[in-house]
């Protein structure tokens, strides 16, 4: 029998390929002009989830560097909805980019992240799957401890 | 509609005595009973007949003496009964007592409808004897119905759990083991008992019959095992008091007192 | 039993009316003792649609790993569904040890499981211990309405099986830190559609709910008439209770089939039972002998049912029921 294995949190896991998890990174920090993601472990006590990353377009064009939940470099000239327990990014296209809604329990949270991410090659890193997102290619697929 | 159901026949005493050289019940010079939710589960059989038509066979498994119980299920109105009896049934914890239930079950023509039995036994208590047959038999089941009524090749049921009721409809042939609010058992005429205890017939059903070998059955055919019985340590420390009417509520009201009950606002929740 | 070995504790996740039902929790506290004594770990297994929440409570209250089936055929608890599924799981991953609690479902569920799989259950368990010498799991059930123990073992089957009462055990402290496994098993779901839910409601409020009650008053043939049953709503009403009857008031016309106490009618375990003009037959004791403090009056000294209380009165039921209501309304 086949099984897939994460871990999880107590507190607040993202919802990735249909599996908890407390946090991931596609990609690598190190670089400053290269393709990441980064879902990282939200710490007991806080409540919204941590999305940071720098997305390009299937041309592997830099589009948008989000960080700390705003647009921290913007030359594609994205826009930041939020509403009520999430927030959109969305390129001038009209397309959604990246879709984080973080849904409340009593005791905890979960956030699913849908979108459709490309790398500084073009590759695909990211594409939704059913409820959340499926991700590939190199990096973390579960942080046990916050990355930033 | 033909239905089968299953009863035990339980030790019918105010206190239990423990025999500790075998880890056994001290059976002997015990009156006996059928347990009083087969009691129910047989009621509702005979309404079901009374309304549908078919035959009422009850079994048993148990030691010789549970022909008793029978022979009263047979004053209550079953067609036939079937005694399951055999040494080597002795000692069975529910997943041979099922094995053997559901041998017999499968050796009825025609295979009943419907079989019932209560949800559990005033002895033993377990509630599993229902489930494993209908799980040998590959049924399906529903615990503790409070309803049951037939529609087609279905019976439709109420079951009350955890403050839900719910409605099920259930293809037939099934189990279902009955709550005690399905019904109330009937008196049974003391002419019906006399009838059943001379005239009627037991049909006697041994491991042969069964088709069954001794290390299915009994206690070989048992995957549990007995290391001890006691009995709990006594929770009470029980003041029996005497004493006028006057003083006796004066004491219960310092219990109630004591445990905070008359600082409460009045009424329910 | 096969060569190749048994290990860990399997927790049924039993999520219907969480956070009231808080028995998984109170299982994994005592299934963290026994681990610990066995080296291995803890495990609950979690079926059902959108389960999401469920996994990260059993993470918080202490589970070393959580199993999850999710999946939209799963959204009910199904006796037949269920067992297909966990039956498949346990030959897989073979567990030692599996508990659940003996809520409504896991009492209907748990022996069609251990008969699928062919193996020992003991049923309603208020003690589990490991047993020193032989490592076997000591499982103590109740028989005869808690009247009689006993120490049950499976020697030669696996996985050894429990139910286990609700309420014996303690749960650990939500722990919003902790971090877990969390495995995700690829199985097939077939929907056993054999039985069907056609509806479901709530029971209706204001419905005689005993079994919720933090006070039951309880009366028997000893209060001699319908007149003086009828004081019993009172007194229920000025402690805050309901009214509970023996067989032999209901068969009198006193009160309706839904009041009735005992092995053929409710089981109760208020904070206070107060039972007057019983004698205390088995079948009535069965049903209340769990309530936390029992008064019992009876007319006989000898009655059975003083055995049970935490405080008896010897006196005529329907003197003392009236004394008791005047000052009552005095008092309150």
């Amino acid at each position: 029998m086949k099984h897939r294995e994460s871990l999880i949190s107590a507190h607040h896991n993202y919802l990735v390929d249909d599996m908890l998890t407390p946090g991931f990174l596609l990609g690598e920090l190190s670089s400053r002009e290269e393709f990441f993601f980064l879902a990282d472990v939200v710490p007991s006590g806080e409540s919204g989830p941590r999305i940071s990353g720098r997305l390009f377009d299937r041309e592997g064009r830099f589009l948008v560097e989000l960080s700390g939940g705003e647009m921290v470099q913007n030359p594609s000239g994205c826009t930041l909805q939020s509403f009520s327990g999430g927030f959109r990014l969305i390129h001038p296209s009209g397309e959604t980019l990246l879709n984080v809604n973080t849904h409340v329990f009593t005791n905890g949270f979960m956030t699913r992240i849908q979108g459709r991410l490309f790398d500084h090659n073009g590759k695909l890193r990211a594409e939704p799957s059913r409820e959340s997102i499926k991700i590939s290619g190199g990096g973390k697929p579960a942080l046990e401890k916050p990355e930033r | 509609m033909n239905i089968a159901v299953c009863i035990k026949q339980v030790p019918d005493v105010p206190a239990i005595r423990i025999d500790p050289s075998r880890m056994t019940i001290i059976r002997e010079g015990v009156d006996s009973i059928i347990n009083p939710l087969d009691v129910i589960a047989l009621e509702a059989a005979l309404q079901l007949r009374a309304r549908h038509g078919g035959k009422i066979t009850v079994l048993t498994m148990g030691p010789p003496q549970s022909e008793e119980a029978l022979r009263e299920a047979l004053a209550y109105g079953a067609d036939e009964v079937v005694l399951l009896t055999d040494p080597a049934f002795a000692g069975a914890d529910t997943l041979a007592t099922s094995h053997v239930l559901a041998r017999a079950l499968s050796l009825l023509a025609p295979f009943p409808d419907l079989v019932l039995c209560g949800r559990q036994t005033v002895d033993s208590d377990t509630g599993h004897v229902g489930p494993q047959v209908a799980e040998e038999l590959s049924l399906p089941q529903v615990c503790g119905v409070s309803e049951i009524h037939l529609e087609g090749s279905s019976v439709v049921v109420k079951q009350v759990s955890e403050g839900l009721i719910y409605t099920l409809r259930v293809s037939m042939p099934a189990l279902l083991t009955v709550s005690p609010e399905l019904t109330l058992p009937h008196h049974c005429p003391l002419a019906n008992l006399e009838r059943a205890f001379t005239e009627q017939t037991v049909l006697k059903w041994s491991t042969r019959e069964l088709g069954l070998s001794p290390d299915e059955v009994g206690l070989a055919g048992s995957a549990t095992r007995v290391w001890r019985l006691f009995k709990p340590p006594p929770r009470r420390k029980g003041e029996v008091i005497v004493g006028s009417a006057h003083e006796l509520v004066e004491q219960l009201m310092e219990k109630l007192e004591a445990l905070s009950i008359l600082d409460e606002e009045t009424g329910s929740e | 039993m096969n060569e190749r070995s048994y290990s860990g504790i399997w927790i049924f996740g039993d999520y219907r009316n969480y956070f009231q039902n808080r028995v998984t929790l109170q299982l994994i506290a005592k299934a963290r003792g026994l681990a610990r004594t066995l080296k291995t770990e803890v495990t609950v297994l979690l079926l059902g649609d959108h389960v999401h929440q469920y996994a990260m409570e059993y993470v918080a209250h202490g589970a070393d790993v959580v199993m999850v089936v999710d999946h939209a055929a799963l959204r009910h608890y199904q006796v037949e569904t269920y067992t297909k599924v966990v039956a498949g799981l346990v030959a897989e991953y073979r567990p030692e040890i599996f508990l659940a609690g003996a809520t409504p479902f896991g009492r209907e569920f748990f022996p069609r499981l251990a008969k699928r799989i062919g193996t020992g259950l003991s049923a309603d368990c208020v003690a589990l211990e490991i047993d020193p010498e032989s490592g076997l799991l000591i499982q103590t059930s109740p028989s005869f309405g808690g009247d009689l123990l006993a120490d049950v073992v499976t020697p030669d089957h696996r996985p050894q099986m429990a139910t286990v009462h609700p309420g014996v055990f303690e749960e650990q402290p939500h722990n919003g830190s902790a971090m877990a496994r969390i495995v995700y098993p690829q199985v097939e779901i077939e929907s056993d559609d054999r039985v069907q839910i056609l509806r479901s409601r709530a029971e209706q409020k204001g419905k005689v709910r005993l079994e919720d009650a933090p006070v039951v008053v309880a009366g028997g043939r000893g209060l001699g008439s319908r007149e003086h049953f009828d004081k019993l709503f009172e007194l229920a009403e000025l402690l805050g209770g309901e009214v509970g009857a023996t067989r032999p008031a209901i068969r009198s016309g006193w009160a309706g089939n839904e009041r009735l106490l005992g092995q053929t009618g409710k089981s109760v375990k208020p904070k206070l039972l107060i039972t007057i003009g019983t004698s205390g037959a088995l079948q009535y004791t069965t049903g209340v002998q769990g309530s936390e403090t029992i008064i019992a009056v009876n007319r006989d000294p000898d009655a059975p049912v003083f055995k049970i209380a935490d405080l008896g009165l010897v006196g005529d039921a329907r003197t003392i029921l009236t004394l008791l209501l005047e000052k009552l309304r005095k008092r309150l």
